[in-house]
Formats: C-alpha cells, structure tokens, sequence
C-alpha cells in the first residue's frame, strides 16, 4: 500500500515554494516520506513530514527566480516596484525636513477631515436604519392665514385612523404623543421622575425598527395599564431581574405593568425615549367625563399627535394629501386654512417641517470644510514637491538616459507619494483615536472608530485614495516629462520658476484662509449679538420652576415664605417659561377680524407682579391689577397688535378661547424664543389656576440658599418628587447650544486649515530662500542691507496673499449672508471684518515667510557662496 | 590563498557529492551524511547548502529521472565543478601541511 504524505502540509509548501524549485523540494520531501514511513511507522511519519515542509520557509526555498529579462514593458513588475519603493524611501528620508512637512500637514489634514466626515456621515444616518424609512412619512398640516401661516407637525388623532381606513395607499399609522401626565414611577423604594416618555400606538413596534426584545409583538400593550421599557430604563429600576411582569407604581393609584422591553433607540433616531405607554391610556383620560361630546374619533380640534405614515412604495405623495385634507374637512368644514403635507422621515432631521433646509446647512459647511482642509493638504504636497523638482532634473534625466520610459517614471513618482500617504495615513489613524474624546466633547456626538464597521473604513478609503490620486498625478506628470538633455544643461529652472500653477495653487490656499478666518469673524459676531441683543425684559439671575398641583394652590402662602428668604427680591408665577413660549392657539377672535383668517397668539397666563418682575415695559394701557376683573382683560404684545391690525387697542374687545373680555394693555415685545425666529403674537391673560410655573428672583450672591429655600418649600408639598430647577440665564444659553456649537467648531477647523495652508508657505518659503543662497550671497557682498533681501525673499509670497484676498472677499461675503438669513434678528455683513481678516492672513503669511527670510538674509555671505 | 570561503558544514556537503560521483541528490546526500557523522541533518538545511554551492559555482547540477516514490517528479542532481575539485583539493593540502608539520600526533589526540 503506498501512503501519500500530508496533503495540507503539501499545499503549504506549493503555496510559499518558488516555483522553480518546487518539484525538487517536493520529490525530495516525498522520497523521504517514503522512507521515513518505512522507518518509523506512519504516524510519525507525517509528523516528521509537517516537520520538513516547516524546514524550508527558508528565504533561499521562497525567494522567487529573477526575471532576466532587462526591458519589460509590464509597468508593477514586481521588482520594479521593489526599486520604486527603495528610491522613494530614499528621497524621503534624504529630504527629511521636507518631508516632515508634507507628513504634518498630511497627517493633520486627514485626521480633521476624516472626522470631519464622519460627523457628516452620522448626520445623514439619522433615521435611515429603519427598513422602511423610505416609505415611512411625517405628516404635518400647514394652519393659519396671512403672516400667521405655519406648519404644525402635529395633527389632529382621528386622521391616521381614517386615512388608513379610506386610503389604500396607508399601509399603516403611528402616533404618537409627549407624555407630561404620568412621570412619576416607584418600584421598591425606587421613585423616578421620567420626564423623557411617550405615548404611542402599538404600530410604534413594527412600522419603525424599534422591535420588541421582550414581550409579545403581535399586542405589545395587553391593556391600558401596560408599559414598554428601554433596556436601560428596566435596568434603572430592576437591575438584572425579568422586568416583564413587574410592576412600575405611579402617582395616584396608578400601576404599570411591564409588557415589553425594546433596545434602547439609537442615537441617530429622531424618536429617542425612555419609556412608551399605551395612546389608549391617553385618549380614555382625555376624553373622559368630556361634555362636548368629543371623543378619539372625531376630535379634529386638538393638534397633539405626532403621526407617521408607512405608504405603499410608489403612492403619490400630492395625491394622498390631498385626499387628506377631504377627509379633515368633511369632519370639520370650517378648517378652510388647513392643507396636509408629508415629509419623508429621513429628511426629518436635516430639513425643517416645511422641507426646507435646516441642519442640512451646516453639515454641507462642514462637508466643505473638510473637503477645503484636505485640499490645502493636497495643495500643500503638489506645491513642496512640483517646487523641489528642479533639485531631482538631474536624477530623472540620468533615469531617461539609461533607458526609463515616461510611464515607469510616473509609477515612480506615484509610488513616492502613496508612500509618504501611507505613512500620513496610518499617522492620522492614530491622531483621530487620540483626539475623538476631545472632538465628541466639541461636537456634542458619540462617535466611536469601531474599526469592525464598513462605513469607517469606506469614508477613510474614499478620503485617502481621493486625496492621492488629487496630489500625486501632477507632480508626477510634471518630473517624468523633463527633457534629459536641457534638464542636465540646466534650462530646466528657467520653466519651472515661471510656475504659474504652483501661484495659483498658493493663493487658493490663502484664498481658503481669508474666508475661513472672515466667517469665524462673522459667525462669532452674531453669535454674540444674539446673546447680547435687548430681549425686552430682564432675565439675570431669575430661577425658575414648575409647581404642582398642592403647592401651586398655596401659592400665596408660598410666595410669603419665600420673599422672607435672604437673597430673594421678588416672586411671581406664570403658566410658561418666558424664555421659550411653547403652546399656540388660533382659538380667538377680535373686532375687525376677517373671515377665514387665522392668527396664532402665544398665550401665557401671568400674574399682576409678571411685567413689573421682568421689567417687560408697558407700551399703552396698564398691567393687570389682581382683582377679579382681571379675568376678563388681556395684555398683547406689539406684534399681536399689528398682525390683528387693531387700532388704538385699549378697550377693544378680544376672545381667546371661551374667555371674553377686553385688550387694557400693549406690551412691548419681547423675545421668547430663538433669535432664529422673529417675534410672534403673544397674550397674556389672567387665571391663576394656570400659572404652574414660579420664578424666584435672587441677588445674585445669595443663589445657593434660595434654591435650598425653594426646594424646602417645594418638598413641603411635594415630597415624592425630585425639585428640578433652572436658571433662565442657563434656558437661555440652550437656546444657543447648537450654535455654539457649531460656531466653536468652526473656528477650530478654520485654524487647523489655517495651519495647514501655513506650513506649506513655511516649506515654500524654506525652498525658495535655499534656492537662492548664492544669490543672496552675492547680494550681500554687493551691499544689500538686510531688510532689503527680507523684502526681496517676501514680497513675492505677498503678492501671492493679496490676491487671494481680492479673491476671497466677494466668495466669503457671499457666504455669511447666506448664512446669516437664517437668523431673523442679524448683523449687518460689514466690510473692515475683510480687512481685519485679510491684515491677518497677510500678517500670518508674512511671520511665515520672515522667519526663513531672516535666517537667509542673516546668514554669512562667505559660507553661502563658498557652499556651492 | 585566493579562494571562496567553504563553510564547514558546506564543505562535508560537497565532500559528500564529490564522494557520490553523479548520483548525488537531496534526499541521499542527507542520508549519507547521516550515516557518515551520526549528526542529525535536515533535508532543507542539504538545501541550502547545496543551494549555496551552486552560488559559488563548486557544484553544478541537472534534472535526473522521475521516480514513483517521488509522486513522479525529477531529482535534481549534483556534481562538482572543477573549480569545487579544486577547493577540495586545496582545502585537504591546507591540512595536510598542518598534519605534517605536527611533530608529535600521538602526543596531541592523548592529551586531548
């Protein structure tokens, strides 16, 4: 019987053997297999055989035959890529100062801009991991006439319902409602205040991708009473046990049992809760014991669902809101302003409800962004390496001469820079890693490297094959083609030093630099004019919170305590937060009001001490006086007044809701929301049994007591529940975040491409003062002072810088108005900001410039004419 | 003396083909020299040394006949060059001379 050896152990050595030499080694193997096998049994044998094939990955078995022949015309011939890579090495490491550079600036560039980028990417993930997010819309309603037209994204509960019903194109509906009714939750001595919860259909589950863990899918809320956890809100409460079952108590005899337990929502979904109950439950305590005979199907009045829509794939969108609105108004004939409209869920995050744009603006600034850093690191590499060629004519042309084709030339030259790439890249692998915590900290996001996600790999492959193809195929293209034989006569310097293309590339750069240093000019100017713009009332160390029920109805015993306090100067209490007005009504009516007009008013019930306490100034008429009348009386501000188009206003008559009465005052405006939005309609009236917000007005000194004060008081009546405060000066700020945000982001970015575009004058400008030494040299010994040959060396680059401040004027002008008409309070886009921006980039470009210029002009003649 | 260093273990391997006349290939040369030294010698490190020779130019060698214990394929043969007959030959006068001058042998083995 004749034994074969191991066969693995042969593929092995077929698979590192030179193929010349496999059939000796391999017939040598075999034969004394063969005799081992004789020798010592089998078994041993082919241990003895794994053993020998071990043996020869050995350099002499592996290393392949040279090829013999000299001209190949196979440009990745193996070992002409070998040579490429020892001459690139080699030029790299000769010209370390160089390369240095390029390494820094690359390195730097592909780290911002890959992180850039990947902010970019997880903006456009929001709500994009759903399986059905294509066919998954929003449906909001445009209401209201004349300036008070605006679009809700909330509608009415019965629509999804119907629409469902009666249109075939609906494959399914999800509402879903804020839960401000049900916050308090205990579960063995573990009380809660979940502030972060919804009401929900059941559909919740299986139209979004949002799908039980736990619990039964087909009816994930058995009753009323049932309630769906995040995994970590079930861990909040019951740690490691089986939370399904058990049993969540809430206020008022309240209890929840848990049905089901979702994961957590991702952090790219605009839909992000903590707990989701039953919108049964909200529709029963809504329209129970109700008089007016309005109930879930037919109340087409209270605009409090958000609803989604899943739409048969290819439905017509214009079609469907359409009939919509037929069926809205055949239930309610007198919404004549109402008209439907759908947003794809996918927009949601990035476009405003109206589809037009919203943070989409920022990540295509950013996006720009980082593809201007990348580029000024690219420019960056062209320029240092089209600059220094002269310096490698000569190698070239001696290369030419020997016989190296145009195309081996190039793939040299290529393969230079994917080196130095390679090297940038794996660099700023390592500085992304290190600077991510920084970055999410700045930008308010979680990203991680998880380097196991495609998506990573595929924004940094994109980045770095970019980027290289971008900067290498000139320079390349540039050094194959010199001509050996005036390159070795030397006529080459003549052409390059006309190097327009390196100019222009130069003053991009710096044209890049002056806008970016102009729009962290602009940008940080309105941001602090928003801040500081008069608000119209006063709101410095004001402390705010929401009363409950008890405490809110010993209001006036609560008011005396605290104004006892040391540091309190003044109490009162409103239904809202003034700094951000919420709800919006167009439930009202005026003399002189047309048919069909709508106006939406803002209408916050306040306290006698409101105004006086803001400092909010009466235009006309008086504040409200704490008698009973008052009940019947509203205060408008200015823009209510306009928009209603009422004259003299004093003693008209108003309705808002079922409450009649009459306008005794004018306020002046005030803002109550972001400086985004212009000033709205606003009312106040009078009933203090809506006023659940108090606010405490302090010294300032004695802040820490008075919020001690106020939550002795609070505990009094509320012990349950955890006192949450604010200061409005903080309510105010987070009206800002974002901006903020993106504004401190900004002029981070903008200094790191300013950086960049610096380092590569730095290396330019090292370049040219080494080119001219002798000339320098010969100067000197002539007589030329040494602010004269400062002058010579810098005045070429500030040519270059001037330009690209003309250039980049009008382009960064252009840009910050557009950005600004998004703020509908502004500044004015006003000239010196380009001229500080371009004294400042002329004066960076200068310092860069001088630094190399100086230690030319400096050096000792007699050294730099002898070096040459 | 003007010629290219022979390793010792080089030297044995060439010895070794010298000794086989023709028929000297891998799998025998590491046989015989496993009889000859009693040394444990593995078949890759036969290799590289008659790899290193052939370098030197002292051995040269041609493909031989297949064999079925080989699964078919050919042997790669040896034989020494004039140039490896003449390294031997210098390397061995080289002893020879130091042998010779050597007054006392016997003296020097019992000593050892």
């Amino acid at each position: 019987m004749h034994t074969t050896p191991p066969k693995l152990a042969d593929k092995l050595l077929t698979l590192f053997c030179a193929p010349h030499r496999l059939e000796e080694v391999q017939g040598d193997l075999h034969e004394e297999f063969d005799y081992q096998v004789r020798q010592l049994g089998e078994r041993r044998a082919r241990w003895r055989y794994w053993w020998d094939v071990l043996g020869f990955i050995k350099p002499f078995a592996i290393k392949r035959q040279s090829s013999d022949t000299y001209s190949t015309a196979y440009l990745m011939n193996a070992s002409m890529l070998r040579n490429y890579f020892r001459t690139a090495w080699r030029s790299l490491v000769k010209n370390r100062f160089y390369s240095l550079i390029n390494m820094t600036g690359l390195t730097a560039g592909l780290a911002v801009g890959i992180l850039i980028l990947l902010w970019v990417q997880d903006e456009f993930s929001f709500d994009r991991f759903h399986r059905q997010s294509a066919n998954i819309y929003r449906l909001e309603n445009w209401a209201g006439t004349g300036s008070s037209r605006q679009i809700w994204t909330s509608t009415v509960a019965p629509i999804a319902v119907m629409g469902k019903k009666e249109l075939p194109e609906i494959k399914d509906a999800v509402r879903i409602a804020y839960n401000g009714m049900y916050t308090l939750f205990k579960y063995k001595g573990k009380a809660i205040n979940e502030e972060n919860t919804l009401f929900a259909d059941p559909t919740l589950f299986s139209v979004f991708d949002f799908p039980l863990i736990q619990g039964n899918p087909a009816n994930p809320f058995p009753d009323n009473h049932s309630i769906v956890l995040t995994e970590t809100t079930a861990k909040r409460y019951f740690g490691n046990e089986n939370p399904i079952g058990k049993i969540l108590a809430g206020t008022d005899r309240n209890a929840f049992k848990v049905s089901g337990v979702i994961r957590d929502f991702p952090k790219n979904s605009s839909i992000r809760r903590d707990m989701v109950l039953p919108i049964s439950l909200l529709f029963d305590t809504m329209y129970q014991n109700r008089t007016d005979g309005r109930n879930r199907d037919n109340d087409f009045a209270t605009f409090n669902f958000d609803t989604y829509l899943l739409l048969q794939p290819g439905a017509s969108i214009s079609n469907l809101t359409d009939k919509l609105r037929t069926i809205h108004l055949r239930n309610k004939p007198d919404d004549t302003d109402l008209t439907y409209l759908l947003q794809p869920l996918p927009d949601m995050h990035l476009y405003k409800a109206d589809g037009s744009e919203g943070g989409i603006e920022t990540v295509r600034m950013f996006s720009i962004i980082a593809l201007l850093i990348l580029v000024i690191a690219c420019i960056n590499y062209v320029n240092l390496s089209t600059a220094r060629s002269m310096l490698r004519s000569k190698e070239v042309s001696m290369r030419k001469i020997v016989g190296a084709a145009k195309s081996q030339l190039f793939m040299q030259f290529v393969v230079e820079t994917t080196l130095l790439f390679s090297l940038a890249a794996v660099l700023a692998l390592g500085l992304m890693y290190v600077l991510l915590p920084a970055y999410n900290q700045l930008s308010g996001k979680e990203l991680v490297l998880d380097f196991a996600d495609e998506r990573l790999w595929k924004i940094i492959g994109l980045t770095i094959v970019g980027t290289l193809v971008a900067s290498s195929i000139y320079p390349a293209l540039l050094l194959s083609s010199f001509e050996p034989l005036k390159a070795l006569k030397g006529k080459v310097s003549a052409r390059l030093s006309e190097a327009v293309f390196r100019k222009v590339l130069v003053v991009a750069q710096f044209a890049v630099s002056v806008i970016l240093i102009a729009s962290t000019f602009i940008i940080s100017n309105q941001l602090q004019y928003i801040r500081a713009k008069e608000l119209g009332y006063d709101k410095t160390h004001v402390l705010g919170f929401f009363m409950r029920d008890d405490m809110s109805k010993h209001y006036d015993a609560v008011k005396a305590d605290l104004l006892n306090q040391p540091g309190v100067t003044a109490v009162t209490r409103a239904s809202s937060n003034i700094v951000q007005l919420g709800a919006q009504t167009g439930d009202n009516e005026w003399a002189g009001k047309e048919k069909g007009e709508t106006m939406f008013v803002r209408p916050v019930a306040i306290d006698k001490d409101f105004i006086p306490f803001f400092r909010m100034k009466v235009m006309q008429g008086a504040n409200f006086t704490g008698t009973v009348s008052d009940s019947t009386h509203f205060i408008l501000n200015e823009t209510a007044v306009k928009a209603a188009r009422i004259n003299n206003p004093i003693g008209k008559s108003f309705r808002l809701w079922k409450r009649k009465g009459t306008i005794v005052g004018v306020v002046k405006d005030f803002h109550f929301a972001s400086m985004r939005q212009k000033i709205e309609p606003a009312i106040f009236y009078y009933d203090p049994s809506q006023m659940w917000a108090l606010y405490i007005k302090t010294t300032g000194q004695d802040a820490k007591q008075v919020v001690a004060a106020a939550e002795r008081s609070y505990k009094q009546y509320n012990p349950d529940y955890p006192f949450e405060y604010s200061f409005l000066d903080d309510v105010f700020n987070n009206l800002y975040k974002s901006e903020q945000q993106t504004g401190l982001l900004f002029n981070v970015f903008a200094s790191i491409a300013i950086l960049i575009s610096c380092l590569g004058l730095f290396g330019l400008a090292t370049y040219t003062a080494q080119v001219r030494t002798r000339e320098i040299g010969v100067r000197k010994v002539l007589g030329a002072s040494v602010t004269g040959i400062i002058q010579l060396l810098a005045t070429d680059f500030m040519k270059l810088v001037v330009i690209a401040i003309l250039i980049a004027t009008p382009i960064a002008w252009y840009a910050m108005s557009r950005w600004l008409q998004d703020f509908a309070y502004r500044i004015d886009v006003q000239w010196w900001v380009f001229g500080l921006a371009g004294l400042l980039a002329l004066a960076i470009a200068l310092l860069t410039v001088s630094f190399q210029s100086i230690k030319a002009a400096l050096m000792n003649p007699v050294k730099s004419l002898r070096s040459e | 003396m003007k010629r290219t260093y022979l390793g010792e273990f080089e030297e044995i391997v060439l010895l070794t083909v010298a000794v086989m006349e023709g028929g000297a290939y891998g799998v025998v040369i590491t046989h015989e020299i496993v009889a000859q030294t009693g040394r444990s010698v593995r078949l890759n490190q036969i290799h590289a040394a008659l790899q290193r020779l052939e370098d030197k130019g002292m051995v040269k060698s041609e493909m031989g006949e297949p064999t079925a214990e080989r699964g078919g394929r050919r042997k790669r043969l040896f034989t020494v060059t004039a140039y490896g007959r003449r390294t031997l030959q210098e390397i061995h006068e080289v002893r020879v001379s130091f042998w010779n001058r050597l007054l006392n042998p016997l003296k020097l083995t019992t000593s050892l």
